[in-house]
């Protein structure tokens, strides 16, 4: 077992190098100048190449990324080249919203989309099950800022309900912080209500005609007992696969939503960096939301040794 | 009691009992009053106002930093930090002494020394700044209060470099940080202005929050625009960053925020609607809107090609495009110089009148030498104002006859794209926009757009001597009517030779809670005076 | 968008469309909506689209670039059925003509990184030296959120239909090789090809006769789902300013325009929305129906 974790840590080091690479060769051939955004539009060519040698800007290739790459091994991904802050405390700061969107939207998704999906299992082919199914591939199909302008139109400006925008700490109260969550949580969890809910009915209709669902049935225990016991229990593997691979999906969601809830998180960070070209910001947040992805995958992995006693190593 | 309050009251009540007792809601009661939330234009990235010169940088530093004069509403440089100043009999040497009491956000006290190296740093990125430096002899402290600034030849404009509102502004800072070289940022946001910034709140793109500074000795005069008393009503400003128009307009309406900089028009109907909020012109001095030609590389090194353009131009559309259908926000603009203001002009204006003559332009265009090469018009997308000229300029080429090669994209690209000397084919440009605050287009002062000096001129390069000739003309204007004439012939100059095309004027409106008075139109946002109930 | 571990083989439906009797065509089309109803929906709703992005001249249409600005912000009427936008273009023909951009987008992304990814994943699959290292490239493009690689690879060029493609396929490519790579080595495990490879069968032949034939069924169905993904990349990366160029009219266009407006003109962003969703909805619907007569395993486990 801890070789296996060691030997999967260890695996994520060339993944991770080749996001490295990959990330700074992409950026360092892009065109934009972050020079000429600083110097402001009423500045002089001459004003521009002067802050562009200030920044590095016209050293060689291998040179910045190998500097680039030894600050990483000592914990520091650099200065933001806009804001003049280190990279790590921007992201430091915007690391609540985001996390706290994320956490609310899956616990949101999974209390809703377990239940439909054990539901439209339990009653497959019928109605329910139709219309369940039918509003999964819904939740695929609309994209995630139109789910948000609408949550927003509806629940803020006509029933004035909720905010329609911003972000309040955790620290000021658990119930301003969760108000301001609701509305884009519904929204960025759409697609993963639809995915979860898709996975959660297939995987209870296959565990269903197990022959041990079969003995319990035949013991005479009661359907509900079945169902949440037995074979939601059974049916967690592939589930919670879904929610480690959704952490992607919710990463790029999340950049579309802060945007339209004008949240303060790593999304609309990233966005503007990119817009931006703040080199070291983009390169800062591109490792780390890999970091997390290869990290969530590796969590996934340890948590089936826990649920299903099955899975050795 | 409304259904909003009910709601929240509801809800605190069961955060109450849920927490046992402790409330935040109870303790932003007090505190909400006397904080003002403002969404301001952009984003504050950075926060040097003498190295990096965007309008927003500018407008959060004149909270923090002082500056020694300042213009009011006429744009008549009024003493701030400055108490007195004496200039020789030959106009050569100027001498200032600060007030008393002039303290820095760290406590210590503003000295001549501190003044003295802010100018320094200043100097080496403003235009006006530049040309002092060039004809400076000396800038020294001679004791704590007062300085002075030998020059080799009188500068008549000394007061107006010192008290403009074009970026950069001479803020002054501590001596420590302007030692910073003028290239790279400082790291320090201690200043002597009305508010201290709040630099451990800080998150750049999303929030920016500004305190109280209790030792600020505002002036005795009634503040105007730089100048005047900056008495500050409210304890704590927070800047909301909100890239999106709509989610701005909704946060307004709903009482989230306080003040927005710039709502968009279309928008400002259904803020009207609101009782709750006023909405007013923001800045009388407007916008101009700025199509820059390449004269570098054909087909706009021909002046017959780029004069084309300005006979089928037609500033309506780009106004439309760019303020919505409300027709009190633009004005045709026949030249360069902010209408409403004393050095406006219209002299060599009359291509840009009347009927637009799309054939006229074909033969113009034509006769230069144009066969239907690709003219490639680099367009910022994530500016409002750069889209929509970019969106209308297409059309125009198109039905010209030109063959247009489309560049969306940012403005950071944008920024680098320009810069490039290059043919369009090796990466260079030959279309770009851009707008001015009217308020830098007064006067060839901070006018950097205007300016014809070929190679040093601003992107674009146009190369007109004459134009040059009338801007030298007006620094070493006499008064005001001399002034004028000179503008006069540069407007005209600079049309018929089409330094750039201008597309219009226009002004953008700012929209409030009604319970925050005390909001004065100027070219940017003023806080001091404005109150929340 | 429904993101897949590497699949098993599958086999072909024997009879996938239920049209083999010849003669009687309409029973056929009666039995496949019987059938397959999915297919029958989605099938017909994705015709319906195409055709209307092919013949979008020829259906009232006028020019859907053509900007007249005392026009701006009509609501829908009769001379504009879907009203006008912020520069007065007619937003029906912008929407008609929008969908030509997010199906080619949708298709080409479906097709290139099924061809793409199909080719990778044999690589990787069958030489040993070159799988660790190109399986830990995919696991580096799979680490970066695909619409965050799709915004920084548009960063990168300038704006075009065609850089929007390349962009959302690099983001797909992955998932597609990792499929592929998964069935060749479960493959190569199984007695008849080993026989095959003992008999003295070339690679090429054993990938034309045993593994393109099992690999055929989860990649369609998977291109399916990669289309109607790319369609709402397509919409995500228009509406944040990094996609499609603006002067094209394409459904993401249409509502990263009009969101500003959204409070006033809520038919500017609504109006393409419905057609984008529709769009997506009738192609998620078409890969559902096919993977349930095509992929039988597949069916079972989503």
């Amino acid at each position: 077992m801890l070789v296996y974790v060691v030997r999967r840590i260890l695996a994520t080091i060339p993944v991770m190098a080749v996001v490295a690479l990959f990330v700074f060769s992409l950026l360092y051939i892009a065109p934009g100048d972050p020079a000429a955004v600083i110097a402001g539009d009423q500045a002089t060519p001459e004003d521009v190449e002067k802050i562009r040698r200030s920044l590095g800007l016209d050293r060689p290739f291998l040179i910045r990324f190998g500097e680039w790459v030894w600050q990483i091994v000592r914990f520091d991904l650099g200065t933001s080249i806009f804001t003049g802050l280190p990279v790590t405390q921007l992201i430091a700061q915007r690391i609540e919203p985001t996390l706290s969107l994320m956490v609310v939207t899956l616990i949101i998704a999974v209390t809703i989309a377990v239940p439909m999906g054990v539901l439209a299992a339990w009653k497959a082919g019928t109605l329910i099950d139709r219309t369940i199914m039918a509003f999964a591939v819904f939740g695929f199909s609309v994209p995630v800022f139109v789910v948000g302008y609408i949550l927003a139109y509806i629940f803020a400006l006509e029933l004035d309900w909720l905010p329609v925008q911003g972000y309040t700490p955790i620290a000021r109260g658990i119930w301003p912080w969760f108000q301001n969550l609701i509305l884009p949580a519904i929204a960025l969890g759409m697609v993963y209500i639809a995915l979860i809910a898709r996975i959660t009915r297939a995987t209870m209709l296959e565990v269903l005609q197990q022959d041990y669902i079969r003995t319990a049935r035949a013991k005479g225990l009661s359907q509900r007992a079945v169902l949440f016991l037995h074979a939601l229990k059974n049916a967690a593997v592939p589930i919670i696969t879904v929610i480690g691979i959704g952490v992607a999906l919710l990463i790029g969601g999340a950049v579309v939503t802060e945007s339209v809830f004008a949240i303060p998180g790593l999304g609309r960070l990233t966005v503007d960096a990119i817009l931006r070209r703040d080199y070291p910001v983009i390169q800062g947040l591109v490792l780390l939301f890999s970091f997390v992805y290869v990290l969530v995958n590796l969590a996934v992995d340890l948590v089936y040794t826990i649920v299903d006693p099955r899975i050795r190593y | 009691m409304d259904r909003r309050t009910f709601i929240k009251t509801g809800a605190g009540a069961g955060i109450i009992a849920a927490s046992g007792g402790l409330s935040a809601p109870a303790l932003s009661q007090g505190a909400a009053a006397k904080t003002l939330r403002f969404v301001p234009q952009a984003n504050l990235a950075n926060f040097d106002p003498i190295w990096g010169t965007q309008y927003v940088v500018r407008n959060a530093a004149a909270l923090v930093w002082d500056t020694l004069y300042g213009v009011d509403s006429t744009l008549t440089p009024q003493r701030q930090m400055v108490e007195s100043e004496e200039v020789s009999a030959d106009g050569r040497t100027w001498t200032f002494k600060l007030r008393p009491g002039l303290k820095f956000h760290d406590g210590s006290p503003v000295l001549a020394k501190d003044c003295v190296q802010s100018l320094i740093r200043w100097s080496f990125r403003d235009p006006m700044g530049l040309m002092i430096k060039a004809i400076q002899e000396e800038i020294v402290a001679i004791d704590d209060r007062s300085f002075r600034w030998k020059l080799t030849k009188p500068y008549p404009k000394m007061l107006l470099a010192l008290g403009k509102n074009n970026a950069p502004c001479t803020f002054i800072m501590p001596e420590r940080i302007a030692r910073t070289d003028p290239f790279q940022q400082i790291s320090e946001y201690i200043g002597s202005g009305p508010m201290k910034f709040v630099r451990n709140e800080w998150v750049p793109g999303a929030r920016a929050v500004f305190e109280k500074f209790a030792d600020y000795v505002p002036r005795s005069e009634p503040a105007s625009w730089l100048a005047g008393g900056k008495r500050m009503l409210v304890d704590r400003i927070e800047w909301v960053i909100m890239p999106d128009p709509a989610t701005a307009s909704a946060a307004l309406q709903n009482g989230e925020i306080d003040w927005w900089e710039n709502p968009i028009a279309d928008l400002v109907p259904v803020l009207r609607r609101n009782r709750n909020i006023r909405v007013d012109i923001g800045d009388p001095l407007g916008n101009i809107g700025a199509f820059r030609l390449n004269h570098l590389h054909p087909p706009f090194n021909d002046v017959r090609a780029r004069r084309a353009i300005l006979m089928a131009l037609d500033q309506e559309e780009f106004m439309r495009a760019i303020v919505g259908s409300d027709d009190s926000l633009w004005k045709p603009l026949p030249g360069f110089f902010t209408p409403g203001t004393p050095l406006y002009t219209e002299e060599g204006g009359e291509i840009l009148k009347g009927r637009r003559d799309i054939e006229g332009a074909k033969r113009l265009l034509a006769e230069s030498g144009y066969k239907g090469e690709p003219v490639t018009m680099v367009v910022a997308q994530d500016q409002p104002v750069t889209k929509a000229q970019g969106d209308v300029a297409n059309e125009l080429l198109k039905r010209i006859g030109m063959n247009v090669d489309f560049v969306a994209t940012d403005w950071g690209t944008t920024g680098q794209r320009r810069a490039l000397k290059t043919p369009p084919a090796q990466g260079g440009w030959n279309i770009f926009f851009s707008w001015h605050a009217g308020a830098d287009c007064t006067n060839p002062a901070g006018y950097t757009a205007i300016r014809a000096n070929g190679d040093r001129a601003w992107f674009g390069w146009p190369d007109v001597p004459a134009v040059e000739t009338e801007v030298t003309a007006w620094f070493e204007a006499k008064n005001l009517a001399e002034e004028k004439a000179a503008i006069a012939r540069l407007n005209k100059a600079a049309l018929d030779n089409v330094v750039f095309v201008p597309p219009g004027f226009f002004l953008t409106y700012t929209a409030w809670r009604s319970n925050v008075t005390g909001i004065t139109k100027g070219p940017l946002p003023f806080f001091w005076d404005v109150a929340k109930a | 968008m429904t993101a897949q571990s590497p699949q098993t083989p599958a086999t072909l439906a024997d009879d996938p469309v239920g049209v083999t009797d010849g003669g009687k065509r309409r029973i056929g089309v009666i039995r496949l909506v019987r059938r397959y109803p999915t297919i029958a929906i989605g099938g017909s709703l994705v015709v319906a689209v195409i055709l209307m992005a092919i013949f979008a001249p020829f259906l009232g249409t006028t020019d859907p670039t053509a900007i007249s600005t005392r026009m701006r912000t009509r609501e829908p009427s009769a001379q504009f059925w879907f009203g006008t936008d912020m520069l007065g273009r007619d937003i029906y023909s912008r929407v008609l003509y929008g969908a030509r951009v997010s199906l080619v987008v949708g298709f080409s992304v479906a097709i290139l990184a099924s061809v793409i990814g199909l080719a990778i994943g044999l690589i990787a699959g069958f030489v040993r030296a070159a799988d660790a290292i190109i399986m830990r490239v995919m696991d580096g493009i799979m680490s970066i959120p695909s619409i965050l690689l799709a915004v920084a690879l548009m960063a990168l060029t300038r704006g075009s239909v065609g850089n929007v493609i390349l962009a959302i396929t690099i983001a797909e490519i992955p998932r597609v090789s990792r499929l592929v790579r998964g069935v060749v080595l479960s493959l190569r495990e199984q007695p008849y090809v080993d026989a095959a490879v003992a008999a003295g069968t070339r690679t090429p032949m054993i990938i034309i006769k045993h593994i393109l034939p099992n690999t055929l069924a989860p990649i369609i169905v998977q291109a399916t789902y990669i289309c109607a993904a790319a369609m709402i990349t397509e919409a995500i990366l228009s509406f944040i300013g990094a996609g499609t160029p603006p002067i094209i009219p394409s459904w993401g266009n249409i509502m990263a325009e009009g969101r500003a407006l959204w409070q006033v003109k809520f038919y500017i962003v609504l109006i393409p929305a419905i057609f984008l969703s529709i769009t997506v909805l009738a192609v998620n619907l078409l890969g559902d129906g096919l993977r349930d007569a095509l992929d039988p395993r597949l069916a079972k486990q989503f």
